[in-house]
């Protein structure tokens, strides 16, 4: 009890320290002229009987310093005045502060973002339970409709009555869930809503989707199987994010009734915040409607086609059962089915039923398209943040070491006067720390504020973009490892100096002038400025590569001119569209543009460049196919006349498809160059056949043959692929659920010079039918450009460190010469007194400091090559190894090495010889 | 200086106390005479190593202190014994007598008396 009392008083005291010093003096004084007193009573003389009395009292310093050992806790008090004593002299040196505080901030702050943004994308789970337990089915994501009875390398796609069967004969998966691959849009319109319909994305799933995933509903209830049955009434699950921001979280919408296309459903339900289903991407589902929802909404349903699919699949394994054991099962269904279907199979698909199997992966990461799009190149986003938070370390430790060069005589001074070691290093020890968590505290700050923007930047805002899944708060983890990261570095090089200074013996320290100490310090330091300068180049050349194949890949040859072109993208569908109403719709839209002031072509498309998506067999009339193995696929378009000169791709030959191509005329189709190469070879296609089965071969004469465009933005950088256009108005509308007779892209071309508004076109579009959602108006080279957004930013912001280390790198440099030539000022005075010119004492420092720059060149260099190399290997065919690149990094280097020392060069050649000599 | 001994600064404080029952408030000086006094001059300690000692009681609230005026009309500061100190120098004198007893037990022993 006695010893808290103490305790409690001691933590106090040092607010009453003043009252008790002066209250310690005045009794000490008291009894040392009392005790004076007495033994001047007892005959001796004042002086005699003070000096007696201060020996009878003991030592007064003493007495006070134990005194005051006792009323406080000295530790605490001195370590408050060391830190003082740290923040003083931190202060007197502002640019050595500032510098390493920025620095440190810069380091920790940019990594933290980065990683942050890796980790979100990369690496997070589905905000479900327990996610490890989920699996997939299929290793690669597949989009986003398949038909047939086989599907190479894996059935990664399933029909509803597919993943039926599958539910229904494997062992060991607890639940089954399916959901489209694809995205889906719907037109949605709250009942007593006088708003016309609006487009949001959604999904079909199956009914044990939420209770597979295991989440509760915010509000209301969550799809149950029930929901998912033939007649149930349409029951709808809106997101939470939709929630908040379409209809502010309005407690009223759970219950009403909304009509999707046109079809009228009940809102049930609300999800949780933070769950954004299954998938990854940049527009998660709005809503959650049943798969057996489908028939009633979706005009060209595919429910009910047992050999389209469309459906993917996750799956929770029971406890019991091993990954292996269920895949094995699933594909035992899977033969199963497939045999029940033999009659129905082709000549093709029966040849591929022995190969036809699936793969469980793990699925706890939900569909990774997003992953596998932009994993690439935020990898390489990862390495060169990794390359600028060692090179910002190393620009620590040069400034570290400065400073403990600069304190060595102080330290020297400190031990010849008795310090020991560990009083020398504790000073350093706590100027870096304080330095450290300045630059950590700096750094946590640019870290939150500048990972939204940076998110914002990495996935452009589409229009109907309405924000990312990803949270943008940064993780403590990677916070705490930069952080550590850079307490390591500063307090390492902090005490380094002060330790090696305190282990010389400190009269050879003391003795003369700071030359030849200093000397031996400046080894490490250079050491640092070479690496410095090899990992600059590594940025530099990867800064380089990366932005020429940005270069490339935005000015690879498009086939296509997408200057003054405008796109809109509808759905005829969420209108409530059939097939019948088609072409009256088309004319329509393309009078009423047509209409437009400023226009000069309009043509309808099912996909614009660079987008792409439907595929089928091509089988050539006069060839048949060798075997059933040698299936040739294209992709094909269908398109109105005069779609070429709209799109601006060029005809080769023959002709493009015109106005009198009609439903009376022949069926014809244009190819593209890579068609004709691959399936004629030289020979000329025009007027031969092909069609797109393998007993259709006469379906459609070749009257053309148009330049390779870029269709599938997802082959950046590969080789074209075939394609073939057929005419509109030769489509069959006579089938009804046939989807690609619903065209979604309008291209509207514009007179030079002459600029057509949104506005104008979105009247026009009106006036053909104002019910028609408009998903996106924007101009064909938007539409181009973002395509390549996620390569432009990695190769902006490498550039942009690339920049910053080379500034980094020459600030060191600056230090390095300045500080060497300061050492050498003895030696440059000599050479000036014996006649060498200012030129040569420039040359001269400047030797030493470009030689720095050139030796980390020469170290880098090997390095370049492994770069390159890692580099080309994850952006798929770059080209081979630029050796120009690598050579303008290190003219770059060696010019900015050059400036940054010329100043102390100069500086040096300028002063007198005479001071020179007598500078210590 | 011959022959004096040293004791362990817990003894000072428990003379300290035991002065204060004895003689009532005190000044540093007087204390610090009365002690040796007390030990007969055989006790060698620097008078100045009461301050702590006198500080440490004070944390602990065993004595309380006040400025007062001393015998010659001078400002000094005065300690007492407060109702916690009482307390604590009967505990710690039970604790010395039985410490000696023990001892003392020790020291009258005999060879015979173990056999």
């Amino acid at each position: 009890m006695t010893r808290l009392r103490r305790f409690v008083s001691r933590l106090g005291a040092w607010t009453r320290t003043e009252s008790d010093e002066s209250r310690l003096r005045a009794e000490i004084e008291e009894h040392v002229t009392l005790l004076t007193e007495e033994h001047v009573r007892a005959g001796l003389s004042p002086v005699e009987a003070r000096r007696q009395a201060l020996l009878t009292f003991g030592g007064i310093e003493a007495t006070k310093e134990r005194y005051r050992d006792q009323r406080t806790f000295t530790s605490v008090e001195s370590l408050i005045q060391d830190v003082w004593y740290a923040l003083r002299r931190l202060k007197m040196a502002p640019a050595f502060t500032i510098a390493t505080v920025l620095t440190l901030a810069l380091g920790i702050g940019a990594t933290t973002s980065i990683f942050t943004l890796v980790n979100a994308v990369l690496l997070t789970s589905l905000p479900v339970s327990r996610p490890d337990e989920l699996y997939r089915v299929g290793r690669e994501s597949r989009c986003c409709y398949v038909g047939g009875y086989s599907q190479d390398r894996e059935f990664s796609l399933v029909s509803y009555e597919l993943y039926e069967y599958l539910r229904d004969h494997s062992q060991g998966l607890a639940e089954l869930a399916a959901f489209p691959s694809g995205q889906l849009l719907f037109g949605v319109r709250r009942a007593g809503e006088a708003d016309a319909a609006r487009s949001h994305p959604g999904e079909f799933v199956s009914g044990n989707y939420f209770s597979m995933f295991g989440i509760r509903p915010y509000a209301g209830r969550l799809l149950t199987p029930e929901d998912d049955t033939d007649g149930a009434p349409l029951a709808v699950v809106i997101s939470y994010r939709a929630w908040q921001q379409r209809y502010g979280s309005d407690p009223s919408v759970v219950g009403a009734i909304f009509a999707f296309n046109g079809r009228p459903a009940t809102v049930v339900g609300v999800t949780p915040p933070g769950f954004f289903g299954d998938t990854l991407r940049a527009m998660p589902p709005d809503f959650f409607l049943p798969l057996h929802g489908e028939p009633l909404v979706d005009s060209d349903s595919d429910l009910r086609k047992h050999d389209t699919h469309w459906l993917q699949l996750i799956g929770r394994i029971r406890p019991d059962a091993t990954p292996p054991a269920v895949e094995a099962s699933l594909r035992v269904a899977l033969k199963q089915w497939l045999r029940s279907h033999w009659g129905e199979m082709s000549a093709d698909d029966r040849a591929k039923f022995p190969e036809q199997t699936l793969f469980l992966a793990p699925g706890g990461g939900g569909i990774t398209s997003m992953r596998e799009q932009y994993g690439e190149w935020l990898l390489i986003l990862w390495g060169v943040t990794g390359f600028v938070l060692l090179i910002v370390c190393s620009n620590v430790a040069g400034l570290m070491l400065v400073r403990g060069i600069t304190r060595r005589r102080q330290v020297s001074m400190s031990v010849a006067l008795g310090a020991g070691l560990a009083r020398v290093i504790w000073q350093p020890l706590i100027e870096s720390l304080l330095l450290s968590l300045a630059g950590g505290a700096a750094g946590v700050a640019i870290a939150f504020g500048g990972t939204r923007p940076l998110l914002q930047l990495a996935f452009p805002a589409l229009p109907g973009f309405a924000g990312l899944p990803i949270d943008p708060a940064p993780s403590m983890a990677v916070l705490l490892f930069a952080f550590a990261t850079s307490l390591a570095t500063g307090l390492a090089f902090g005490i380094a100096p002060a330790w090696m200074a305190g282990r010389v013996d400190p009269v050879e320290a003391l003795r003369g002038s700071t030359r030849a100490t200093a000397r031996a310090g400046s080894l490490p330091r250079k050491a640092l400025v070479v690496a410095q300068a090899a990992l600059s180049l590594l940025l530099l050349s990867a800064a380089g590569l990366l932005t020429t194949v940005v270069q490339r890949l935005e000015h690879q040859p498009l086939g296509f001119e997408p200057e003054g072109r405008l796109v809109v993208k509808m759905n005829p569908r969420l209108a409530g569209y059939r097939s019948d109403g088609l072409p009256p719709l088309y004319r329509r839209i393309r009078d009423s543009i047509g209409a437009v002031p400023g226009v000069s072509g309009v043509a309808l498309c099912l996909f614009s460049p660079p987008g792409g998506g439907w595929g089928s067999f091509v089988s050539l009339d006069g060839r048949p196919a060798q075997s059933p193995r040698d299936a040739r696929t294209s992709s094909w378009n269908r398109v109105t006349a005069g779609y070429f000169d709209v799109v601006g791709t060029r005809i080769v030959k023959g002709r493009g498809i015109s106005e009198h191509d009609t439903s009376a005329s022949p069926k014809v189709a244009v190819v593209s160059e890579t068609f004709a190469r691959q399936f004629f070879g030289a020979e000329d296609p025009i007027g031969r056949h092909f069609g797109r089965n393998p007993d259709t071969s006469r379906e459609f004469e070749i009257v053309g043959v148009v330049e390779d465009a870029r269709y599938f933005s997802g082959a950046i950088g590969g080789p074209a692929a075939p394609i073939y256009f057929l005419p509109e108005a030769q489509a069959d509308y006579s089938q009804t659920s046939l989807g690609s007779l619903f065209l979604h892209d309008v291209v509207i071309v514009t007179r030079p010079g002459v600029r057509v508004t949104e506005t104008a076109v979105r009247a026009a579009m009106a006036s053909a039918d104002p019910r028609l959602p408009l998903t996106f108006v924007s101009t064909l080279r938007d539409q181009v450009s973002s395509q390549f957004t996620q390569p432009r930013l990695t190769a902006r912001l490498t550039s942009l460190f690339a920049v910053l280390s080379l500034m980094l790198v020459s600030v060191g440099l600056y230090g390095v010469t300045a500080h060497n030539a300061g050492c050498r000022t003895n030696e440059i005075g000599v050479r000036m007194a014996l006649g060498a010119t200012r030129g040569q004492v420039v040359l001269l420092v400047l030797r030493s400091a470009v030689g720095l720059a050139a030796i980390g060149v020469c170290v880098g260099l090997p390095f370049t090559f492994v770069v390159a190399r890692l580099l080309s290997s994850q952006l798929h065919g770059t080209g081979p190894y630029s050796p120009l690149i690598t050579l303008a990094a290190a003219v770059a280097l060696g010019c900015s090495a050059f400036v940054a020392s010329l100043a102390p060069a100069v500086r040096a050649s300028m002063m007198a010889p005479s001071a020179a000599l007598r500078a210590e | 200086m011959k022959g004096k001994t040293d004791v362990p600064q817990g003894t000072l404080a428990l003379m300290v106390l035991r002065t204060l029952d004895v003689l009532g408030p005190l000044h540093g000086y007087a204390i610090a005479r009365r002690i040796e006094q007390i030990s007969g001059g055989l006790l060698a300690v620097n008078q100045g190593t009461l301050y702590p000692v006198l500080l440490k009681l004070e944390q602990e609230s065993a004595v309380a202190s006040e400025w007062g005026v001393s015998e010659n009309n001078r400002k000094a500061r005065y300690y007492r014994l407060t109702r916690g100190g009482r307390g604590q120098l009967r505990a710690e004198t039970e604790g010395w007598e039985q410490a000696t007893a023990i001892v003392a037990r020790f020291f009258a022993v005999k060879a015979e008396d173990l056999k």
